[in-house]
Order: C-alpha cells, then structure tokens, then sequence
C-alpha cells in the first residue's frame, strides 16, 4: 500500500485523467478547494472522505443506500453464530494441543518447553480478558451459555497444559522435588569419646 | 555384558568427571616437599674448595644427597621402612657410598653423584656389628664387615666377596670392633665381658688368621662404646670404674698387658656418674688413625689427647663443650668445639688437632631458637681457602631434628625441618582477619560510648580501609611493573590474614621422632622428640615451631581446637593432649595456633590418669569450646570450668554421652554425664577378645555438614538417609589368622544407647583394615585371604521413604532399624590411608582419598561405592545416574591428584573445608609433605582459570555499540521515509 500522502496526490491527479503524470502535489484550484493534500500529516481516510463529499454533494447527502435499521432474523443469526465461533474457540483448539503435545514429547528441551509455555500462557491470557471477551458475547441471546462454554474451554485448555508440565515432570508433586528444603534435623545428645588414650 | 557395561561406565566417566590438572597447573595449588628423617650418618663429598655434596643416612632407611648450597635434595633412595630396612652404616669413599642395611642382611654401594646403585650384595646371616674400608698401599680396595660370627671382605668396586672367615669361639667372645689402617692386616676386636679382650689379626689377601691373643681386662663390658684405636695401632680404652684409660698396642707380638693410666695423672676429673665416651679419626683408611683424640669426661666437658711414644698427654681442655667433631682437608685434621655461649648462642671453633692450638677466625655463632631444641650432632666439613687457611661450614642437628648448615661467620646457609617426616597429627585453622577486618570488628565488640565517639570510631575505621585499599592498589601498580619473577610473596606471621575464600589456612601438624631401638624386630621406642609446627597452607613455609621438652617415649597425642579465630578479640585456641601411656597421666598444653605461643590460659592439673577427652560443642563467654577429660574413675574435668561453663555443664548433663573402647578387653562401654560431673554406666557391649580384636573405631567428623537429607529415585520418591550422629563404625580382626579362618567384623553401634544397628562378618579377610564414616556410608578395605586381592566394602544406612522424625535426632526415640545396604569391590592396590574430602555445606558430591603405596593419592569418587549400583541398568537406575555394578574398581592415572609429586610411605591424609563449597583442601603426610586442593564436583561456585574475559566483555561491548549505531541509523532512516 502506497503511502497515505501519494495516495491522496494519485487520487487527486487520476481524477483529471488517466494519462496525467503524478506529480509530487498539485492545486485544484477549479474545485475552489485551498487544501494541499500531500501534506504529510494528512493521512486519515475520513477526512478525505468528507472533504470529498463536501465538494460534491449536498449535506446530508450519502450515496449509499440508507440500511434498513430493523434487526433481521438473518442477521441475528449470524450474531449468535459468531459468538458461538468466539465460545467454541478454545474447545476447538484442544485437539490441536494435544496433537502438539503428543508431537512434542516429554524431554525437557527448549522446544517443549516453549510450546507448553504456549499452551499454559494462552488460557490463562483468556481467562484474564473474560469481561471483554463477555463484553463482545453480550449481544448474542445465550450469552451465559456461550460464557460457560468459553471458560470450559480455557480452563481444559490450561488442564491440559498442566498434564503436560505433570507429564514431564515440571510439578513439585514427589516428595524428592520437597528434599531441598529438609533442615537437617537437630542433635538431642552430644557424644564422644573413643579408644582409651 | 561385562564389555558394556565397562563401556557404559567409561562413557558416563569421559563425559562427567576429570580430576587431572593441567600442565600449567603444576604447582599452583599444590606443593609437596620432601624430608629424610633424623641424620645418622653424613659424609661430605668433597673434591675441590666447596663442597658439592651431602650424603646422609637417616633413621627413614634412606640414603639421600643434599645440595650443601640450597639444602635441596639431589636424590634420595627409600628403603623399606622398619627394621628391614634399617640403616646400620655409611661408609664413604669417594663416589661411592657404601651402605649396610637391614642388621648386615644386605651390602649396597650407592653411585654419590646421580645416586644410582652401583652393586648390591646379599651378606651372609648373622647380626651385624661393624663395617670399615679398608686400604692397602694407599689406595681403598676393599669393605670389611664384622657380623657375629664372621668377617668377610668385599671389593669395594664390584661388592663380591673376597674372602670369608668364620671367627674362633664366637659363642662366648663379643666380637664387636674390626680395625686396619693400610697394612695387610685386619684386626678384628672381641671381648668376653668381665673377662678378657680378644685381638685376632687377619691376612688381607688371603683371609688366614695370622696372630690371635687375649689380654686380661676383667674391668671391659664393652669395645664399642669405650674403646677405640689411635695413632699406630694403640688401642685405648676408658674406664669408668678405676677412673683411667688403658692403652694395648696391636701389632706387638710379645704378649703384653693393658698399660694403665689414671686420669689423674694426666690431671682430668670425670663428671659424677658419667660413663666416658672416647672420639678419633682416621682420615683415610689406607693410613692409620690419627694420634690425636677427643675424651668426653662429662656432658659438657671434653679433652683433646695426645698420643706420642706412648705416652699420653692433654693437649687442650675444652669446657664448657657440648660437641666435638674432627674433619680433615688435604694434610690437614681440625678439631671442632662448639661450646655454648649463652642462653640462645652457640659457638664452633676449629682447633689445629696437632697442636690444639686455636686457629684464628673461625669462631662460628649459631642462633638457637629459643622453642627448638639442643644442638645435639655437629658435622664439619673442613676445605683449605686459597691462602692455605682452613675454611669449614657445620651441619648441626639439634633435638628436635632441625638440621642447619652453617658457614662462617655465622650465616645460615639453609634449614631443614626433618620432624617433618614424623607427623602424627594436625589439625587445619583458619587465619585470622587482617588487621583493618580486625578494627572494624571490633568496633561492635566494644562497649558503646556516646553517639558521637562510635560515629568518629567509624569514620576512623573506614579511612582506614580506604586507606588500605589505597595501599593495595598502590602495592599492585608497583608489583605490575616488575618482571614476574621477581615478585616474591613474602609470608611472615605479620602479613597473615585470611583470603577471600578461605583458602589459606594455618596447618597446626604435630610431629613426634622417636629413636628407635629395634630389638628382634620389635621397635622400642627411647626417647620421643615432639614439635609443633604451624606451616602455611598456600606455600608450604614454616612459620613457628615450638619444641615439647621432656615428653615420655610412650607419649600418645591428641590435637583439639578449643577456639577458631571467628572470635575477634579472643586469640584462637588449640589444646594439645599429651598422655604417657606408662603412667596414665596427661598434660595439656594450650597455644596459639596462629602464633605458636604457649596460652597464658592455665590448664587443669590431671593428678588422675586420663581416659579419654571430648570436646562438647558448649562454648564458655569466651567462645571457647568446653573440653571434657575421663579420668580412670570416670569422672570429668572441664576446661576451662569457669562458673558460667559448669552452670551450661549442669543444664546439659542428661543430653551428654561419652563412650570408651578397651581393645584390650574387647569392652565398648557407654557412659552417662550426671550433673556432678561423676559419670554412670548405661551400656555396655563386649566383644570376646579371645575370637576377635577390636583395630578401628571411627565416629563422625564433628564438622561434617550433610546438605541432602535423602536420595532421589528413579521413580523421584526418596530414599531418606540414616543420620544418626551418634553412630559408631566398630571393626574387629579375627584372632586366628589362619586363611580359611580368619575374618572382619563390622559393628555399627549407637554410642548414645549401645544398641547394635547392624553387624557384617567378611569371611576369609584379614587386615589391615582402613576404615571411612562419614554421613550415612562406612567404606572399608580389607586384604581377602582366599581370593588373595585387596577388596573395598561399601554400607550405606536409609531410613526409608519416610523420615521417623524430621525435625530433632534423638537416639533414644528411634524405633526403626534402618535399612543397610553392601556392595564390595575389587581393588587392584592394596592401600595405606583412606579419607573423604570434606566441604563446607556438603553440597558437593563425595569423594575418597585414597593413600597409595606407590606414593600416588587417588581421588576416587564415592559413587563407585555405591551399593545401589544395580546388576543389569534399568530405566530407573539410569534416571538415578547409577553405574552399573562392576566388580573390578578401576584406578585412572587422571584420578591422581598429585600426578608426579608422589608422596612417599603416606600415612595420613587430613582434609577440611575452605570457604568454597566446591573446595576441599587436602594434606597427604607420610615422609613427605603434599598439599593442595580437590574439586570433587569441579569448579561449579568459580569461573575457570581460562575463562575469557576479553571474548565476552568484547562481545557486550561489540554488542552495545552496535545497538547504539542500529538505533541511530533506524532513526535516520525513519526521517527520510517519512520525507519521502
């Protein structure tokens, strides 16, 4: 995509003729329009947009035609589908973990490890942006049930990140990964002695 | 199978363990030096004005060659030690050195200048008594030794025999002195005590008795200590009893008598009860003796004699003279007289032994050390200075072995500290904090007074770190400039302090030289020469010595450290006990082992024969540990027993437990403090001594620290171990000695309770038996009689999977057994000492030390001795990173860690933990003396040596700009974009 500067001078130029060289900016003057547009700060489409409507239409104008406001039946379809996809996401990634992890197996290397990390940190990230996610389901009408489908998801997704981490041995749950930290244990008597001198 | 696993393990090993150093790491951590024992014998080769060389004969069974200019060794020949081995003459020729050992059993010529051997000749049986050159026509062809029953003659070129001769009734005449001086006689002296003297006069070439006679001297006991022959031929003989000397010509052929002379006719008084000792020389033995001689009428008191005519005339009296000597240059014969000066001098003299006139200038001062001992032997080496004045350098060797060499006027050439050789103990201590440390210290020792006094105090002490930091830096600026080899660390008891890590430390050693008498065999020990010496760690240099005057022969020792430097302003504290084993009773001698010096702390008098001693971990307001003594009523002495230390004692009583081994009686038994300090008996355990004898008990270390608790599995459950503090390793030997017979026992035996926790019998074993404990392990090797192979046994104690009690370890509340595992091993050496390297948290993995006669000490890893290394390797033992289990143990020449510098008949190995965890500091010391340090898990807290410090800092650095440049270029680039 060219640069919004060029873009707005292409535009400008190519409306005088196909054949016209592009020019770095140019004046239209005849438009009664002072605006540079290659200013490089211009970039925002809407802006133009409006400037262009300005010029040629009358306010209020649209050229397109008005929506039909009312909520169809079809479209409320689509709504609940959508948010049943964004529900459904996570449920649907699971196969592809486990394929994952199966590939991946149980040594304890770099490669692994990043795609437990992986496994374990996207869950979590989800569980941690649940009112959002909640926000974007608010206009579905199962909306409770597309939440609880959601965080099932999640929270099978991070399970199963931990079985893997169990699985090779990342979980503090034998008694030897506790060893370090036995004190040893305190001398009740004090003894010596010896052979006879 | 066996291929594999040989292979699996060499594989584990190549990739996990390489103790060997590096070529340019010879001598950086380590020194060895090397000693020869007590002179007996020393001879000065000399040719030319200095003199090239020393060869001594020592009380080690060792011929050696010493550097008269440094005082290193040249070479040094070890014989077997003992009586075997022992040195009973050295004669000297020339190059050669001349060496009867083992009681006549062998007849050795040493090459002087390289010290190879020349010939070795295997003598006939018979105890020996006397050995001489012998010369004919001025030149020395021939050996002639003296045994009891024969003389034999023997070429001094090649050793073979020339002749033998069986001596006439040898059962009831003492031959005891043989004799020639460049005729073709050889007079051999014998004498029937009490009775008469008997002279037989041999043939040189042909061996045939050519005179034999007897001469009545009813008042002789003794040729050897009393009688000697002078000028031509006179034999001279001091009595005692009748206060005068006898004179016999040899030669003469017409029987005559001992011609008497009373010392009071030649005016001379013998010292009350003084038996007198007569000295002479003969230059070279192809001429006769010299006519001049020393007479010892006391202590301190000797005469110079004059033989002429035969008459008897005093040439000079020498008094006060501790030590006479006669050395010979060319033509010339001296007289040395060292005689004291006063309380910390001595003076030699040379005196013209014609004459006995005093020759000028060359009166030698020797400095005694005021905590080393008497001079005691004087050897002169006299050589003619190119004005034709006699030049002469002394080697003096003084009670406590030190020997000197000295030139005139008075300069030490060098020092030896030949103690060394006999250490019994020693005992690592740390060094105290430099003197700024030390201020700073003490600064929060002392009392408060006043706000503003501590705030002056501090910013006094800071300033002088700065200070000194200043002084560092400025130190190592100047050092930087000078050529390396000139940069010579100086180490004075001043400048010590202790390290960064630790590293150097004081090593306390006690040395105790016995004279030995070896009688059938057996030693018998006459006198006892005891020396503490505290040596410095890194370089090995002796720092202070303190010479023990009057200790028994039979005297047993045992070294404790009573206070560790870490109490600043409290000197540390080292208490030697020191107990006569015929009397019972023991002294204490309290110092310093930093300094040397003898504490001003006072030390109980024992008037009870003590039993044992036991350091309790209990510390007085002084710091310093309680030291309990056991006397033969089982009651208990404190040191110190201050109110404070008897109060703790009393609080304690019921938790304190001592124990006693009687070998003797097989008896272990337990003992209980009671709060009176009297002591009662809670156990006892005998084991028959008519079956077996007890040779070893062992404990633990005190400082022995165990990091893990347990073992992790391969199923990563635990094995926890069994720590008991308290256990005693007992093993025993089988009084039948009888192959199929004989056995090892092996009792681990609580020593709070008594209970036996386990018993091992190793059938058809025999010692000796060198013995391991440390943690929950016992690692012992033990000659097997039937397989005839050294073997080592492992057994090693868990509690199981489940700890009884995490938090305390009482062995009173301890209702399991725990579970003991073995495993033995072949080993392809036998061995002479075995220790366990010792680290501060006993983080690092263990590893054992093991004394090699060869001289060799072998770091061997404990994980060897593993009785959990499996038969067949499984998923589990892998996991578990155990070897599998292969009978023959190996020996790798990496695994030894003082690769060249052997260290010769080790017989013990100390070890202690350096302010590194990964560090142990270890000393091997037999005859030799080997420092250095083990890494038993390698470097892990330390960047290696070749660490590459420019790489990795031109790296960052490289890395650093780079980034600044990428960044400023990205900027840039970002700008002409945007004009675009």
């Amino acid at each position: 995509m060219a640069s919004p500067g060029g873009h707005g001078g292409g535009a400008v130029s190519t409306r005088g003729g196909g054949g016209t060289r592009r020019m770095k900016w140019a004046l239209e003057l005849s438009l009664g329009n002072t605006r540079q547009f290659p200013v490089p700060s211009c970039r925002s489409r809407g802006d133009r947009q409006s400037s262009q409507g300005d010029t040629l239409y009358p306010i209020g104008y649209s050229d397109k035609p008005v929506p039909d406001t009312s909520v169809q039946e079809a479209d409320r379809n689509l709504v609940e589908k959508r948010c049943w996809d964004v529900a459904l996401g996570p449920l649907k990634q699971i196969p592809m973990n486990l394929f994952i992890m199966y590939m991946s197996g149980n040594t304890i290397s770099i490669f692994p490890i990043m795609m437990v990390c992986m496994m374990a940190w996207r869950p979590i990230q989800a569980l941690m942006s649940l009112s959002a996610t909640f926000k974007l389901l608010e206009s579905s009408s199962q909306q409770w049930l597309q939440g609880i489908v959601y965080l099932i998801g999640n929270l099978l997704g991070s399970a199963l990140a931990i079985y893997k981490c169990q699985s090779m041995g990342l979980l503090p749950t034998h008694s030897s990964d506790w060893l370090a930290f036995i004190e040893p244990p305190q001398r009740m008597e004090i003894m010596g002695g010896g052979m006879v001198l | 199978m066996a291929n594999l696993r040989t292979c699996l393990a060499f594989l584990f090993l190549c990739c996990s363990l390489c103790d060997a150093v590096y070529e340019d790491q010879v001598g950086k951590f380590d020194w060895r030096q090397q000693y020869v024992g007590k002179v007996l014998f020393a001879h000065f080769e000399s040719h030319s004005q200095a003199s090239k060389k020393l060869i001594l004969a020592t009380d080690k069974n060792i011929v050696a060659s010493l550097n008269p200019r440094t005082g290193d060794l040249f070479w040094r020949q070890v014989d077997k030690a003992g009586p075997e081995g022992h040195i009973d003459t050295l004669l000297f020729h020339g190059q050669d050195a001349v060496v009867v050992t083992g009681n006549g059993r062998l007849l050795r010529s040493w090459e002087s200048s390289v010290g190879a051997l020349n010939w070795e000749m295997l003598l006939d049986p018979g105890s020996f008594l006397a050995a001489v050159l012998v010369g004919t026509q001025d030149s020395v062809k021939f050996v002639a030794v003296l045994k009891k029953a024969t003389v034999s003659l023997h070429y001094l070129s090649n050793g073979h025999q020339k002749w033998t001769e069986t001596l006439p009734d040898s059962d009831t005449v003492h031959y005891q002195a043989v004799y020639s001086s460049g005729g073709s006689q050889l007079f051999v002296l014998g004498v029937v005590p009490h009775s008469h003297l008997s002279i037989i006069t041999f043939n040189i070439e042909d061996g045939e008795i050519t005179s034999q006679r007897s001469v009545d001297a009813p008042w002789l006991s003794s040729i050897q200590a009393r009688c000697t022959v002078v000028g031509q031929g006179v034999l001279i003989c001091a009595d005692a009893s009748t206060l005068s000397l006898y004179m016999l010509p040899l030669s003469s052929e017409e029987p005559v008598g001992l011609q008497q002379v009373p010392l009071q006719s030649l005016d001379l008084d013998l010292a009350l009860g003084f038996q007198p000792v007569l000295l002479t020389t003969q230059p070279n033995p192809a001429r006769p003796p010299l006519a001049q001689f020393f007479l010892q009428l006391g202590p301190d008191h000797h005469v110079l004699l004059q033989l002429s005519d035969g008459h008897l005339s005093p040439l000079r009296d020498f008094q006060p003279a501790f030590l006479v000597s006669f050395a010979t240059t060319g033509e010339k014969t001296v007289a040395a007289v060292l005689s004291p000066k006063n309380e910390t001098a001595c003076s030699v003299s040379l005196y013209s032994a014609d004459s006995g006139r005093r020759l000028l200038d060359t009166t030698v001062t020797i400095h005694l050390d005021p905590n080393g001992g008497k001079p005691e032997k004087l050897y002169v080496h006299a050589f003619l200075k190119k004005d034709d004045s006699v030049g002469y350098r002394v080697l003096v060797q003084t009670e406590d072995h030190t020997i000197t060499f000295l030139q005139q006027p008075g300069r030490i050439v060098w020092t030896r500290e030949e103690a060394l050789a006999d250490v019994v103990t020693m005992e690592m201590v740390d060094l105290p904090l430099t003197g700024t440390q030390a201020e700073l210290e003490g600064e929060f020792g002392k009392k408060a007074d006043g706000l503003a006094a501590m705030v002056l105090k501090r910013l006094s002490s800071q300033l002088i770190l700065l200070q000194a930091w200043i002084a560092h830096l400025w130190k190592l600026f100047y050092d930087a400039r000078k050529p390396r080899s000139q940069v010579k660390n100086e180490v004075t008891i001043e400048t010590l302090a202790r390290d960064e890590f630790n590293l150097q430390k004081m090593m306390v050693m006690v040395t105790a030289s016995g004279k030995v008498n070896w009688l059938k065999g057996e030693a018998v020990l006459l006198t006892l020469s005891l020396t503490l010496f505290g040596i410095d760690s890194k370089s090995g240099m002796v720092l202070w010595k303190h010479y023990l005057r009057n200790v028994q022969p039979n005297a047993v020792f045992k070294l404790m450290v009573q206070r560790t430097t870490a109490h600043f302003p409290h000197p540390p504290q080292c208490t030697l006990l020191i107990k006569d084993k015929e009397t019972g009773l023991a002294a204490l001698h309290v110092f310093n082992p930093i300094f040397g010096k003898k504490s001003h702390v006072t030390p109980p008098t024992l008037s009870r024969p003590v039993l044992q001693s036991l350091l309790l971990p209990l510390m007085d307001q002084d710091y310093s540990k309680v030291l309990l003594l056991i006397d033969d009523e089982y009651k208990v002495t404190a040191f110190p027993s201050t109110k404070n230390v008897l109060q703790q004692l009393q609080e304690m009583a019921s938790a304190i437990y001592f124990f006693l081994v009687d070998a003797s009686q097989g008896k272990l038994s337990g003992f209980r403090l009671r709060k009176d300090l009297s002591t009662e008996l809670i156990w006892e355990v005998v084991i028959p001594p008519e079956v077996q004898k007890i040779v070893a008990v062992k404990g633990k270390r005190a400082n022995e620290h165990v990091h893990s608790q347990g073992r992790v599995m391969g199923d990563r459950s635990v094995l926890y171990k069994y720590l008991n503090p308290n256990l005693l390793a007992v093993v025993t030997e089988s009084v039948d000695t009888h192959q199929e017979r004989s056995f090892v026992g092996v009792f681990l035996i609580d020593g709070v309770t008594g209970r036996i926790i386990h018993e091992a019998v190793q059938r058809k074993a025999r010692g000796p038996i060198h013995l391991v404990h440390s943690e929950n392990w016992v690692v012992y090797e033990y000659w097997n009689a039937k397989s005839r192979r050294n073997e080592f046994s492992v057994l090693e104690l868990f509690e199981g999977t489940e700890l009884y009690n995490s938090t305390v370890f009482s062995s009173l509340d301890r209702p399991h057994l725990p579970q003991v595992l073995q495993q033995s091993y072949i080993f392809p050496s036998s061995i002479s000492t075995m220790e366990a390297t010792l680290t501060e948290k006993g983080i690092t993995s263990r590893h054992l030390l093991v004394g090699l006669p060869s001289g060799a000490i072998l770091s061997l890893p404990k994980m060897f001795l593993d009785p959990r290394r499996p038969e067949m390797a499984t998923e589990q033992s892998r996991e578990e990173n155990l070897i599998p289990y292969a009978p023959e143990m190996p020996i790798r020449t990496e695994w030894f860690i003082n690769y060249n510098q052997s260290v010769t008949r080790v017989r013990g190995i100390y070890t202690a933990p350096s302010g590194l965890e990964s560090t142990c500091l270890v000393v091997a010391y037999g005859l030799d003396i080997f420092q250095t340090r083990v890494y038993p898990s390698k470097q892990f807290d330390v960047l290696k040596d070749d660490y590459d410090y420019v790489l990795i800092s031109s790296v960052l650095f490289g890395l650093f700009f780079a980034t600044m440049i990428s960044k400023r270029l990205a900027q840039v680039k970002l700008l002409n974009r945007a004009w675009r």
